[in-house]
């Protein structure tokens, strides 16, 4: 702290040029291998978010109704099966001897196989080939065919028919399903001419992180959520930090009553429930059709978040009016408005910094809590919490959706804290500012 | 045989040797004082003495024997028994010293309930009757109080009663006086000297204020860079210094009988993360010659008076004159 | 000392008083009013329901009106459960979201405290490592990612075990509330074992640590009365801002967990812009939060005597 009081003191005893000196603002110790990590992490996702969307130009909306929640895949060309609905074998072909496969893709499975005497119903099991057990009752029918169109993926399946009144098993058969894409989704897509339905094969583009499940490409959203995510983990703590050092400096400089006012003001503020009042500004500020729900989430963050900042500026400003190189600099006949330039500024610049550098974390943080909810972006715009709030959904069957996007979240959310926890540590080493 | 026996003890922690080669010895009653300037290694040996070096430190010595016991051979479980019962300690800064959460009643009983199995009833009232031969007004209500409602010279008041309430064997006391006011110094001095003497507890008094030391101690040992440099009665230290380090010090303290100019010892301690492989006071001293390149020993320089100085090799040129002397006069000197 | 929770007190009035004021004009800022997301309705029967909420009268009548009911302790009735009084769904949910509160901030505490002392006792040894890489891990991950995680590793073990060790969601019973009540810790304990830590690290190298010990005080007794004591200080200042995040953050929770807490019926009853939900809600978990930052700060003199003496005096 001694140090501090007379960092400036010789200058202010110096000619009046010497003041236009003005200590650096320390920049955080590059030696620590976790800073450079960090570091880098902050600066690929960044550029994950920005330069990504054009190096993957996937579109993070566009539905793939044949890849609902798939797993990595590659490029690859797809077989064109027409979509004729309802299926019964030709008249013409003979009953099969065992379980017949007429057709096996994504798309529909047909089965056929005989009949047997003295059974009413039969009853279709599907499973996993390498599963034991019967799997999923897919059907009860009359018939000696059927049509499975449930949820097909590329996966081999084992199909047993079954004796549905005295469970008895009757016929068993391993099939693989080829990738296939119906005619109309082809269309829809854009793939194929809407007058063309004669095309055999089309080339489909992978998913590398797989589909969410309407089918969406996740790199795709993941790349455009964390363009929200970043958005507002950067600009509502660029607003707010910027609104509470201002209302704090001027509670500060002013003194006095006002001070006095500002402050109780600032209790106040600090005593409304966050979260809730997150929710209800949100809802206050935005709704309506065509809001994305961005904008009322910087507003309703910008409204409950200053205080902070504002408590912090207003404490360094009444401890650094009373600073002795500060006075000295008044009593020399230094003009107020050049004290707060030359004195003040780089004193607390260095605070305002690493107040800001924890703000972004915890503004990512509640963005991902509101979108969570439901209270966050409104769809189409997507957010990381946003795909956390689908992922949950099919969180048993398909755990990736929800944990890609969440290790995005940790991963910003752990990079921004390192990067403040060096950035104070650096500051608290190189200006003795006077803790408030 | 002595309260305390120590040769030769050494202590480091990490790469720095704190203390080097120290012996000391007290009997029983005896205030010894433990002179030196800061980081020469004086609180480093106070806490070896207690045992409350962290397990990190290396400690060796070639003899420590404290109330007949072999104190190189001592377990954990000892320790705990001789701390605040047999071997207490007065802290320098009875601010700090003393729990800001517990009453100073409860701080000054906790030797008794742990040491003497005392109730908490008794062990309070023992404390009471404590506090209040050592002057405190109220003490019953002052004993319901909290460190931070106290001042400082009653802190360290509070402070000798949590230390001498268990009356141990020997009390070390760490520059007792240096956080109080000069105004209390005194006060708390006599009392601290007055509650020795109606115990007959042996005191070492570690200080670096020469003044304080002519007040209190019986005798003196003088620390330097880890090392006890020399050692003998107050007399003999005081007015026939035999190291030339105790006679810069003795220079560097101001006089009202005697005004001369003060002299400042030139140089600075040496690192001891590196000590000197000679005498560790040798690049400061004015008398240096040629063999300080070697480590001295301890060589005496009169009866139970000590110097780590090859002035008092019986081989100096200055001992064989003096040897000469005595036998010219026929052993009359 | 009772002036000073007097003083407290006064101040928390005056603070509810700003939380409703607050609430009321934000939510009445919200396009639009409850009755315009019911179906079509007849403008006869509109007016008939603006009556009877009172939506008819100017905004400042309403305020006026919905200040005196507040302070009468009647919160209205739902607009959207018809027929359901506010003050009911309060005092029906409420206890379940504290329940579960209370049992997060308890395994918050103990487990922080527990976790910062052995981190700081066994400073840059394996076990401290071991503290701070899931002091990191738990404030990095959202908490909504945590549950879902639980929620897998439950399923897991249950689809191990092949029967139901525990319930993956819901409430009633004493297993359905520690599992939710963990995760809804886990952030907090994690920031709470970090000031610990620093504290007790503090507390070790202080001087009446090293004299309690010259006094013979060593193991239990140490860590108990000199080194626990003074150490949970810092930890105690940040208890009031802890249970606000936790009962608030128990939302998320209560809505993955399948609990029926007032958390869920809040964020309802802003989809559907209930006014009168929303206002109780608002103004009760204000309240209560006022009333906890109050209680921490009493409890904290109770623990650091100086504070607790000095305020006395005031």
């Amino acid at each position: 702290m001694a140090i501090s009081v007379f960092r400036f003191a010789p200058k202010t005893w110096g000619a009046a040029d010497d003041l236009e000196a003005v200590a650096p603002i320390p920049l955080p110790s590059m030696a620590n291998p976790t800073v450079i990590l960090s570091g880098l992490m902050v600066i690929f996702l960044l550029l994950f978010v920005t330069v990504g969307p054009s190096l993957w130009r996937q579109s993070p909306s566009q539905q793939w109704l044949s890849q609902i929640s798939e797993g990595a895949s590659r490029a690859r060309s797809v077989r064109i099966v027409s979509d004729n609905g309802a299926w019964r074998p030709s008249k013409k072909a003979d009953a099969p001897s065992g379980l017949k496969v007429h057709a096996a893709n994504t798309e529909y499975v047909r089965l056929q196989w005989p009949k047997l005497a003295g059974i009413e119903r039969y009853r279709v099991y599907r499973g996993d080939a390498d599963k034991p057990g019967l799997g999923l009752a897919i059907t009860e029918t009359a018939d000696s065919y059927y049509q499975d169109r449930l949820q097909l993926s590329s996966e081999v399946y084992r199909y047993t028919i079954a004796d549905a009144d005295t469970g008895l098993l009757l016929l068993s058969r391993e099939v693989r399903p080829e990738a296939a894409m119906s005619v109309f989704e082809a269309q829809l897509q854009g793939l194929i001419p809407v007058t063309n339905n004669k095309t055999q094969w089309v080339e489909i583009p992978g998913h590398p992180l797989g589909t969410d499940a309407l089918g969406r490409d996740i790199l795709a959203r993941l790349m455009a959520g964390g363009r929200t995510s970043l958005f507002v983990g950067v600009v509502a703590p660029l607003l707010f930090i910027t609104f509470g050092c201002i209302f704090g400096a001027i509670a500060g400089l002013m003194g006095g009553w006002v001070d006095q006012l500002a402050m109780r003001f600032v209790d106040f503020v600090v005593a409304l429930p966050f979260l809730l009042f997150m929710i209800l500004f949100r809802v206050a500020f935005g709704i309506g059709p065509g809001e994305n729900g961005i904008m009322p989430l910087i507003v309703a963050m910008l409204v409950l978040s200053w205080p902070g900042s504002a408590r912090l500026i207003r404490g360094q400003v009444l401890a650094l009016r009373s600073q002795p190189f500060v006075e000295a600099s008044r009593i020399a006949g230094v003009s107020t408005s050049r004290i707060i330039l030359r004195h003040m500024l780089p004193n607390v610049l260095p605070m305002i910094l690493v107040a800001f550098s924890f703000a972004i974390p915890q503004a990512i943080f509640t963005e991902a809590f509101l979108s969570f909810i439901g209270m966050g972006v409104s769809p189409p715009t997507t957010s990381w919490g946003a795909l956390c709030n689908e992922g949950i959904k099919t969180l048993l069957s398909h755990p990736r959706q929800l944990i890609l996007p969440a290790i995005f979240i940790s991963l910003s959310v752990l990079a921004f804290n390192i990067l403040g926890d060096a950035l104070r540590d650096a500051t608290d080493r190189r200006s003795g500012v006077v803790r408030a | 045989m002595s309260l305390l026996k120590l040769r030769s003890l050494q202590v480091s922690i990490g790469p720095v040797k704190a203390v080097r080669d120290v012996s000391l010895s007290l009997e029983a009653g005896e205030c010894r004082a433990l002179v030196g300037e800061s980081g020469c290694g004086k609180s480093v040996t106070a806490m070896t003495l207690l045992g409350l070096m962290p397990n990190a430190a290396k400690i060796s010595a070639e003899e420590w024997w404290f109330a007949g016991r072999d104190m190189t051979q001592i377990k954990e479980r000892e320790w705990r028994q001789l701390q605040g019962n047999q071997i207490a300690m007065i802290f320098q800064n009875p601010m700090t010293a003393l729990d800001p959460t517990q009453t100073i009643g409860a701080q000054i009983a906790e030797p008794l309930r742990i040491h003497k199995g005392l109730s908490r009833r008794e062990a309070k009232m023992r404390a009471i009757a404590l506090l209040e031969r050592l002057a405190i007004a109220n003490p019953a209500q002052r004993a319901e109080q909290y460190p931070f409602e106290f001042s400082g010279g009653m802190l360290q008041r509070a402070m000798i009663a949590m230390a001498v309430v268990c009356e141990p064997e020997l009390l070390i006391a760490d520059e007792p006086t240096t956080a109080l006011d000069v105004t209390v110094q005194a006060e708390v001095l006599s009392l601290l000297q007055e509650m020795r003497e109606s115990s007959g507890t042996a005191m070492l008094f570690i200080t670096h204020d020469l003044g304080v030391v002519a007040e209190i101690a019986d005798s003196v040992s003088v620390m330097y860079a880890g090392q006890t440099v020399e050692s003998g009665s107050l007399h003999d230290v005081f007015s026939r210094e035999a190291h030339p380090y105790t006679q810069a010090l003795k220079r560097a303290v101001p006089s009202l009988e005697n005004p001369k100019p003060l002299e400042a010892i030139a140089g600075t301690p040496p690192d001891l993360r590196q000590p000197p492989s000679g005498c560790g006071f040798a690049a400061r001293c004015s008398k240096r010659m040629a063999i300080c390149e070697e480590s001295p020993p301890l060589m005496s320089c009169g009866e139970d008076h000590l110097a780590r100085c090859w002035l008092w090799h019986k081989d100096h040129p200055e001992r064989w004159r003096e040897a000469e002397a005595v036998s010219l006069l026929g052993g009359k000197l | 000392m009772l002036s000073f929770i007097a003083r407290r007190l006064l101040s928390g009035v005056i603070t509810i008083w700003f939380i409703a004021t607050a609430t009321f004009f934000a939510m009445h800022a919200v396009p639009g009013d409850p009755l315009t997301q019911e179906k079509a309705m007849s403008p006869a029967v509109r007016a008939q329901l603006e009556a009877r909420y009172g939506l008819d009268k100017p905004l400042f009548e309403q305020y006026r009106l919905f200040m005196s009911n507040m302070l009468h302790g009647d919160f209205g009735i739902s607009f959207t459960q018809e027929n359901r009084r506010v003050n009911d769904i309060i005092s029906k949910h409420f206890p379940i979201s504290a329940t579960l509160g209370i049992a997060a901030v308890l395994i918050a505490l103990v487990g922080g405290v527990a976790a910062g002392s052995v981190a700081a006792y066994c400073r840059n040894r394996w076990p401290d490592r071991l503290v701070m890489v899931a002091v990191i891990a738990a404030i990095s991950v959202p908490g909504f990612v945590i549950a879902g995680l639980a929620q897998l590793v439950i399923v897991a073990m249950n689809n191990a075990a092949g029967k139901t060790l525990l319930p993956v969601a819901g409430w009633g019973s004493v297993s359905q509330i520690w599992v939710p009540a963990l995760v809804l810790g886990l952030g907090t304990m994690a920031y709470l074992s970090r000031i610990m830590r620093a504290s007790m690290l503090e507390v070790l190298s202080a001087d009446y640590n090293i004299a309690a010990k010259a006094k013979g005080v060593h193991g239990w007794r140490l860590f108990w009365h000199h080194q626990l004591r003074n150490a949970v200080l810092p930890v105690v200042t940040e208890l009031g801002p802890t249970i606000a995040a936790i009962t608030t953050g128990g939302f998320v929770v209560e809505l993955i967990f399948a609990i029926p807490g007032l958390g869920r019926y809040f964020v309802q009853a802003v989809q559907q812009l209930d006014y009168t939900v929303i206002m109780g809600t608002t103004v009760f978990y204000g309240a209560f939060l006022v009333l906890v930052v109050v209680l921490v700060d009493i409890s904290y003199g109770l623990i650091d005597p100086r504070i607790r003496l000095h305020r006395g005096r005031a």
